[in-house]
């Protein structure tokens, strides 16, 4: 242990003074390996915050990984048991989506069909000659499809707005990290309110504070309309005017059992937690015992994580070859370099194995002057890159959530880490021996 | 005590065309505090020797015991635990580097991966190294602002700063000029009273003069030297002024 520590000491003293007597060469070396580095740095974090965003991104539409999807046949008996199996649990939901109006009834809403409110978006109406009227909805990409707004009331249009009603049975949030912006979200615990709780997305948030419409809410199927309370607004990605709503606050305005609703079963899905395989035993026997068949209750666990990395392999694979190709040529200057150096200390280290020091010391001290100097390298890059993004995301001003929360990645860290030492190692290696290998005779061959 | 026991060392060099034999049962036994010099033709085989002895080369055949331990056959990593602890090292040319001080160049002897001593305790025995050599003073110099004699010394302290049991100079006076190679000669002579044991190579007769035993290599064979009768003293001419 003593000795050990004695030669790291020894190694330590030797090699600091041989750089201390070398800067210029210590410097060289990192200029020549400093681009590789740099490249294998960027990459690796280019490709890390590529994967965060495609991350938060997915996981806002499918859901956290781990979580379990049921798939059954809409019957009305296995809504029933769903609903029945499913309430007041924290580990499980149902989610049911429908078309909602908020605002003055008998109007046309100012967006027929839950368009988004951005006018680029929003396509002209046009009669058509059944009577009905179709409306075109434009998205970002400039893909328009038409949404069949119902018969034309001859209402006239004013102020109410369309969107999609989200219903659930528990905290969603568990499953898909919805951002709270402002307010708070739901509470699915307590006693249901009379007049509906209702969380809205930025879209609809928007839409809302456009048009200022009076608070008035209808669902379809339901006889009356209550008046809700918005109580939060949440970023979900969603670029369409969405609200979310307590099952148990909704249902209550349905005019019969809630499985009686055509949407209610039409597009109910099932969220179940990781650790929630009991709930879903229990959920397939009832669901088999209300008549549908064992065989069409499908699961899907998501699994994000894997499908992003699977697929950014292959991209990240070929930049950081580039990477690497840049890193080879500053090994090859590190090398030519080191080797320059050890032929000008050929009577140095033969002195130092004449006074005893072993060779393998000598070696190692070689190599750790150029792994120092690998990992020297390794700080400058990083410090560069992670200053570069610090500027850049301010630079940027977007106000993008996920740009705000971007930090550094420590995968390019070690990566830059990894490739200074490597760096270092190829390129110190072969001196290294040669260090080793010069005959102490030298020093009498004078 | 006997320190070095030389018995029929032999060795052969491979040089470019064909195998030379420079040592050809080289026999030779040195006491604790003896010194003892060599002589020889250029290119005898004096380095050669003093390689194997100093443990940078092996012998290929014949026996070598240090202090009746048998070295002949030492592995690499033993022997250079043997140079640092046993052996101190003086050369024609110094031999320090360049970008190190007095000091730190007698220290590297000390900081070679053989045992570790706090920095004071290094420190300490460097100051005693270079006292015993009288360049104390010097200690902050770099070799660049020392004389050649400075810088020999500063190469025998760095030679003692551990206590060898021998002291090998391979013609530590060839690059220096007469009074300052004394000086040199002495200080190695000094060693000696404290019980270290000294094999100088030189040229200069002198220098071999001062030495307990002389003997010269010659065709690969070491043989005693007899002292030479001293040679008659000439009278001074007179200057003459024209
Ligand atoms: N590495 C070597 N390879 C081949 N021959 C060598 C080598 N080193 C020395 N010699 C030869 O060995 C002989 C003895 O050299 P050396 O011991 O240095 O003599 P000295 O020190 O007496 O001048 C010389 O002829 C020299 O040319
Ligand atoms: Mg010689």
């Amino acid at each position: 242990m003593i000795r050990l520590s004695g030669r790291m000491r020894s190694a330590l003293i030797i090699g600091g003074q041989g750089i201390r007597a070398r800067k210029l060469r210590t410097a060289l070396s990192m200029v020549s390996i400093f681009l590789g580095v740099l490249a294998v740095v960027v990459v690796q974090a280019g490709a890390e915050i590529v994967r965060q965003a495609a991350l938060a991104d997915l996981e806002l539409q499918l859901g956290k990984d781990g979580t379990v999807q049921m798939y059954f046949p809409p019957t009305e008996k296995g809504a029933a048991a769903v609903l029945e199996t499913l309430r007041g649990r924290g580990d499980a939901l149902a989610q049911m989506s429908t078309s909602a109006i908020i605002g003055e009834p008998n109007t046309q809403p100012v967006n027929p069909g839950g368009a988004p409110f951005n006018d680029s978006a929003q396509g002209p109406a046009w009669a058509t000659e059944g009577g009905g009227a179709v409306s075109m909805a434009c998205d970002d990409q400039g893909f328009c499809r038409p949404i069949d707004v119902g018969p034309d009331t001859g209402a006239p249009r004013g102020a109410a707005i369309q969107l999609e009603l989200r219903v659930l049975t528990g905290d969603v949030r568990r499953f898909i990290p919805y951002q709270v912006e402002a307010g708070r979200w739901l509470d699915f615990t307590g006693s249901p309110s009379m007049s509906p709780r209702i969380v809205v997305n930025r879209e609809a948030a928007e839409g809302l504070a456009r048009h200022r419409v009076p608070a008035e809410l209808h669902v379809e199927g339901t006889t009356a309309n209550p008046t809700p309370q918005i109580v939060g607004v949440v970023d979900d990605g969603n670029g369409q005017p969405t609200a979310y709503v307590w099952s148990e606050d909704l249902f209550n305005w349905l005019p019969g059992p809630a499985e009686q609703a055509e949407w209610v079963r039409g597009s109910m899905q099932v969220m179940l937690a990781p650790t929630a395989g009991e709930v879903e035993r229990v959920l397939r026997a009832r669901l088999v015992s209300a008549g549908v068949a064992d065989n069409s209750v499908q699961t899907h666990v998501i699994n994000v994580r894997k499908n992003i990395a699977e697929q950014l392999k292959l991209l990240r694979l070929v930049f950081l070859g580039l990477a690497a190709l840049v890193l080879l040529i500053g090994v090859a200057g590190i090398l030519n370099v080191g080797l320059a150096t050890v032929g000008e200390r050929v009577e140095e280290f033969a002195l130092r194995r004449a006074v005893g020091t072993p060779r393998t010391l000598l070696a190692g001290i070689v190599l750790a002057e150029t792994l120092l100097t690998g990992l020297f390298t390794a700080a400058l890059a990083i410090g560069l890159s992670a200053a570069a993004l610090r500027i850049g995301v301010t630079l940027l001003h977007r106000p993008e959530p996920f740009l705000q929360n971007i930090v550094f990645p420590w995968q390019a860290a070690v990566a830059g880490v990894v490739a200074g030492l490597v760096a270092g190692l190829l390129g110190g290696l072969i001196p290294a021996v040669r260090a080793a290998r010069i005959p102490i005779a030298t020093v009498m061959r004078a | 005590m006997t320190l070095i026991e030389l018995d029929g060392i032999t060795k052969t060099l491979k040089g470019q065309q064909k195998p030379r034999t420079i040592l050809d049962g080289v026999d030779l036994t040195v006491e604790s505090g003896q010194s003892v010099a060599i002589l020889g033709r250029s290119g005898s085989g004096k380095s050669t020797l003093l390689s194997v002895i100093g443990l940078f080369d092996r012998a290929d055949g014949g026996r070598y015991l240090l202090e009746g331990r048998d070295i002949t056959r030492l592995p690499e990593r033993r022997a250079a635990a043997l140079r640092s602890a046993s052996f101190g090292f003086v050369f024609q040319r110094f031999f320090l580097l360049k970008h190190l001080t007095a000091a730190q160049n007698v220290a590297m002897a000390l900081v070679n991966g053989q045992g570790w001593l706090p920095r004071r305790r290094r420190r300490a025995k460097v100051m005693a190294a270079l006292e015993q050599v009288q360049i104390a003073h010097l200690a902050k110099q770099r070799p660049a602002k020392l004389s050649g004699g400075e810088q020999q010394r500063v190469a025998i302290a760095r030679a003692l700063v551990r206590d060898p049991r021998v002291l090998l100079a391979d013609e530590p006076t060839g690059a220096l000029d007469t009074e300052t190679g004394n000086l040199v000669i002495d200080a190695l002579l000094a060693a000696t009273e404290r019980g270290c044991g000294l094999i100088l190579v030189t040229h200069d007769r002198d220098h071999a003069a001062k030495m307990a035993r002389v003997v010269r290599l010659t065709d690969g064979v070491l043989a005693p030297v007899l002292p030479e009768p001293a040679a008659p003293t000439v009278p001074a001419l007179p200057v003459v002024h024209s």
